[in-house]
């Protein structure tokens, strides 16, 4: 008798105990629609790859445990590196498409049209491979995020670098494009606060994808600079670093570059690329060695066979961060989203990550270091490696909104 | 014109004026690029079709347009409908310019040269990035807020390219127009007969240029931005299909050509990154089956009474007319 | 200014020249003998860049690679071009002019798809071999070993194409039929013939060209756009099927642009524009003379 009693009251008690805890159950309607518009033809199309990869990857598992029982499903557009096929790429997206939030892109420019048309149409914007500091910065508002590093954080972290090796006669060389001179302006803004005696030699600018760079980098040869920044990207980066092997640069002259230390850059080079050159990037699949990132990698290269570059890592964290903030906000709304999306914190394969509320950028990381050959793999790595914590890094968060109140 | 189609156009018109009610907002906007792009190509006929002048780079002048307004508002901080007149009359000076230069030669030389100044004008754009914005071109500008939404933007742009083309098409029918026909089909007679044929040609590409300013500056009020591919050469040929599918000897098809180009890449489009390959197929087909282009076939087919005479051909023998 | 730096320049400048003076002299040949100005003229030039690849790829790491690279492209582009030749364009001579820029732009809108369906849309690196790596110092100068080969490549060709045009039957007819085409076909000669030899032999210049540039830069789409504007450019103002015009030409583009570098280094680019329409406000029939 009292056995049984006590267990129809265990029973009871478990099921209100479950009860209570369960809540209002609750499911989205429909699935989760995100519109990408990248670069998938050309020299850049490593990049726009790399990332759709990541994002991929990362949706497998969320969509297998879902979003408040929605999938998040996601439709392609190449913008060909021009902002104007960009432009018109989101505009079918958010108008035909009736995409709930716009992802992209690698072209700088494209980002700022894209941004410009998403404060406009308010409509949810995540940049995950352009580095435009402008993009969060002085043309930053409530509707655009950014998951990948800036010209702003590079800048300052490889002027203080080669002011620390102590050269202090440059020479720069740039791609005329919204990214060459936001990189370059940043770099120089830095090396001014950090070398107040450097000296710019002279400035070199050609056009964006430049096939034949020879006689511009001879001519900065002849000019002898200390050390050299060059303001390249993605179109153009394989070809400098291509030449810049064939004509022997880097021996002659120490020469920096954002971003040419990454797998994406020095995969497709192969033997192709030039040994010393220091560079920066804001993700490893080699360092740090955390459990963390080796289950990424491992996972990246059974799907993919390549290793993952930074843009993969971006597009990784894009899909988590748009996964979690939907959880958050438990609604469709794309304002609810982006209230929820401000200020969260993710799990990454580098450990977690802010969504800064201030200026809606993801806090990063930055490794510096050099090229180098190694054994191990068919392309070149880097060594000497030196880790710049976010918060070093980044421009504070006043920085930010006096350069938006600048820009207004 | 014939009454009927006088109603029909009115009918036509009417049903444009309202489509932002009925319309998606994705398809009032794609109407707005066909009539700008429609544009864009009848100004091109004026020297093409009906004056038999080899233009190969007439997006040199759309360009122009779209530019000057473009810097007119963000580096000169002028408004809006200064930019506006600013545009058209500036790409009409380039096309003086151009014209007294270029007038002098004949077809494909006329082509050719036009062909490099153009090429250095979007040099000139693509460094200088202060003004231009270089590779990028200019983005985010700022227009009236009246503009602002997609149905105004539509509407004025609607309202712009048919007034455009009603003073086209009453060029086309005027003495001159006429006269510039008659220089197309033979200019030797012309002016063997004491007509300025020179004088005629660079008129009428100055009128040509002037209204494909127009057109670039209609293009600035429906996408807020500008980029140097509009003074490319490959956009130039693009506007020559254009003219050429629709038909080159008819008044509106080039406007027919530009609605197949743009439909073609939008739809076409989205299905397969290859349109252009479909685009160039089609363009094979015509030039062997349909030299006239669509309207022109349909006009020969159902006007019994024989049409203009084919310009003499200059077949790769004659450079020189 | 240094005159080593622009002994240097002049040097870089010289070995762009010779590519573009390949790739002009085959439009130019094409322009002068059949009248047709070929807008795939570019695209071939991209099609011989990536044949190239894949030829030097499949034979892994030879160092012999580049030399059946060299061979191929041309045979491949000559192909190409013929095909279009016999089957289509033969038929629109009789056409304008402007019926042949369409219909050559038609064809090349198709060749730049054909070749993103077979190369796919990522750029290729083709590196060169050991042997020609490195850069070598010239009166002080460091010029890349490479540029070194264009600036004895180029005259070969220009050796090669006087000769036969000068010195062989076929270009000898060439040369009548470029001026007077009724004439040759008068005197029982296939005018279809030679027109054929000519086109082929102004496709297989510009896979040559894109053979020999592929070491030195990103093979990739698009590549062959503005190759083709200063290709007519040089053309224009050399003379239209004036292989000497091409020269001329071909040398003040890449030398203003090169040197332009030390003067201006923002608008070097345009200085070749620049010149082009000087030359042709003052002599619009080119530099050289024409054939028509």
């Amino acid at each position: 008798m009292h056995t049984r009693r006590s267990v129809v009251l265990a029973i009871l008690g478990m099921v209100a105990v479950s009860v209570a805890q369960a809540g209002p159950s609750f499911r989205f309607e429909r699935n989760i629609k995100v519109g990408i518009v990248d670069t998938y033809s050309g020299p850049p199309a490593v990049f726009g790859n790399d990332a759709l990869n990541g994002f991929r990857l990362a949706l497998e598992e969320i969509n297998r445990e879902g979003v408040h029982g929605a999938r998040i499903e996601f439709v392609t557009r190449d913008e060909k590196f021009s902002p104007e096929i960009g432009l018109s790429m989101a505009r079918e997206l958010v108008l035909q498409e009736r995409v709930d939030l716009l992802v992209g892109t690698i072209n700088s420019a494209t980002a700022l049209a894209i941004s410009a048309f998403a404060r406009e149409q308010r409509v949810p914007f995540l940049v995950w491979i352009s580095k435009s500091e402008q993009i969060t910065g002085a043309k930053g508002h409530r509707y655009v995020f950014s998951t990948s590093e800036n010209t702003a954080m590079a800048g300052k972290a490889l002027a203080y670098a080669l002011a620390r090796q102590g050269y202090s006669r440059f020479w720069i060389g740039a791609e005329d494009y919204e990214y060459g001179h936001a990189v370059t302006n940043s770099f120089w803004r830095f090396m001014k606060r950090a070398k107040p005696e450097a000296t710019l030699l002279g400035q070199t600018w050609w056009r964006t994808g430049e096939p034949d760079l020879v006689p511009y980098l001879t001519q900065i040869l002849q000019a002898r600079p200390e050390a050299a920044f060059f303001g390249t990207g993605g179109a153009g980066m394989a070809n400098v670093l291509r030449t810049m092997r064939v004509i022997g640069f880097a021996e002659r002259v120490p020469s920096a570059i954002h971003t040419a230390i990454d797998v994406t850059v020095l995969r497709p080079l192969g033997a192709a690329a030039p040994e010393g050159v220091w560079g920066t990037t804001d993700y490893l699949f080699y360092y740090p060695e955390t459990p963390a990132n080796r289950e990424f990698v491992r996972r990246f290269q059974a799907a993919y066979r390549d290793p993952p570059g930074f843009p993969a890592f971006h597009g990784y964290i894009t899909a988590q961060f748009i996964a979690e903030a939907y959880r958050k906000a438990r609604s469709l709304d794309r304002e609810r989203f982006i209230e929820a999306l401000e200020g969260l914190r993710i799990r990454t394969p580098v450990g977690e990550v802010e969504m800064r509320a201030c200026d809606h950028q993801a806090a990063l990381p930055l490794f510096f270091g050099r090229t180098r050959r190694d054994p191990q793999f068919p392309f070149l790595v880097a060594g000497d490696l030196v880790t710049i914590p976010a918060r070093e890094a980044m421009p504070t968060c006043e920085d930010i909104q006096r350069a938006r109140a600048r820009g207004r | 014109m014939v009454t009927g189609t006088r109603l029909g156009i009115g009918v036509l018109l009417a049903a444009l004026l309202g489509a932002p009610a009925v319309l998606p907002p994705f398809y009032v906007y794609l109407l707005a690029l066909i009539l700008v792009t429609g544009l864009l190509a009848t100004s091109l006929n004026l020297v093409l079709g009906f004056g038999g002048m080899y233009q190969f780079h007439h997006g040199v002048f759309y360009g122009i347009g779209a530019y000057t307004l473009a810097i007119a508002i963000t580096k000169w901080n002028g408004p809006a409908w200064m930019g506006m007149v600013a545009g058209p009359l500036a790409a009409a000076g380039a096309g003086l310019l151009m014209g007294l230069v270029c007038v002098r030669l004949e077809r494909l030389y006329f082509g050719m040269l036009q062909l490099s100044l153009g090429s250095f004008v979007w040099i000139v754009a693509l460094r200088w990035y202060p003004v231009t914005g270089g590779d990028n071109g200019l983005h985010g500008i700022p227009l009236p807020p009246e503009l602002h939404p997609l149905d105004s933007a539509y509407r004025f742009i609607l309202i712009t390219v048919a007034a455009s083309l009603l003073v086209l098409w009453a060029v086309v029918r005027s003495p001159f127009g006429l006269t510039l026909q008659a220089i197309r089909d033979n200019p030797q007679r012309c002016s063997v007969v004491g007509i300025p044929v020179r004088a005629h040609q660079l008129v009428a590409m100055v009128l040509a240029a002037f209204f494909a300013g127009v057109a670039g500056t209609l293009y600035v009020v429906l996408e807020r931005s500008v980029f140097p591919n509009m003074l490319f050469w490959v956009l130039s040929l693009e506007i020559l299909v254009m003219c050429l599918l629709g038909g080159w000897f008819t008044f509106f098809g080039p406007l027919l050509g530009a609605a197949l180009v743009v439909a073609l890449r939008v739809f076409v489009g989205r299905h397969t990154e290859y349109w252009t390959l479909i685009l160039g197929v089609l363009l094979i087909l015509l030039i062997f089956f349909l030299p006239e282009g669509i309207l022109g076939t349909l006009g020969a087919r159902r006007a019994q009474n024989p049409r203009v005479p084919v310009p003499q051909p200059t077949h790769a023998g004659d450079a020189h007319g | 200014m240094d005159p080593v730096a622009v002994l240097g320049q002049i040097l870089v400048g010289l070995s762009r020249a010779m590519i573009l003076f390949i790739v002009a002299a085959g439009l130019s040949l094409v322009l002068g003998v059949l009248r047709v100005p070929n807008v795939f003229h570019g695209s071939l030039y991209m099609v011989g860049a990536f044949v190239a690849w894949t030829v030097a790829e499949a034979m892994g790491g030879h160092p012999a690679r580049l030399w059946p690279a060299l061979v191929a492209a041309p045979l491949v582009t000559a192909a190409v071009g013929l095909v279009v030749e016999r089957t289509l364009l033969c038929r629109l001579y009789q056409r304008e002019h402007l019926m042949l820029i369409l219909f050559t732009f038609g064809v090349m809108l198709i060749l730049n798809d054909l070749v993103k369906l077979s190369w796919g849309p990522t750029y290729r690196s083709l590196v060169p071999p050991e042997a020609l790596q490195g850069s070598v110092s010239v009166l002080g100068v460091a010029l890349p070993r490479y540029n070194l080969v264009l600036l004895l490549v180029g005259p070969l060709v220009a050796t090669a194409l006087w000769l036969f045009a000068h010195r062989t039957r076929i270009g000898k007819i060439a040369r009548a039929a470029a001026t007077d085409r009724e004439m040759v076909a008068v005197l029982g000669i296939d005018v279809g013939r030679v027109f054929a030899v000519a086109f082929g032999v102004g496709c297989s210049l510009a896979g040559l060209g894109g053979a020999l540039v592929a070491p030195t830069t990103s093979i990739t789409l698009g590549m062959d756009h503005t190759l083709l504007i200063e290709s007519f450019l040089i053309v224009i103002i050399g003379g239209l099927g004036n292989l000497w015009g091409a020269l001329v030409g071909s040398l003040l583009f890449g030398v203003a642009h090169s040197v332009g570098l030390l003067i201006w280094p923002q608008f070097a680019i345009a200085f070749p524009y620049a010149i082009t329409a000087g030359v042709l406000l003052l002599r619009p029939q080119g530099l050289l003379r024409s054939v028509w």
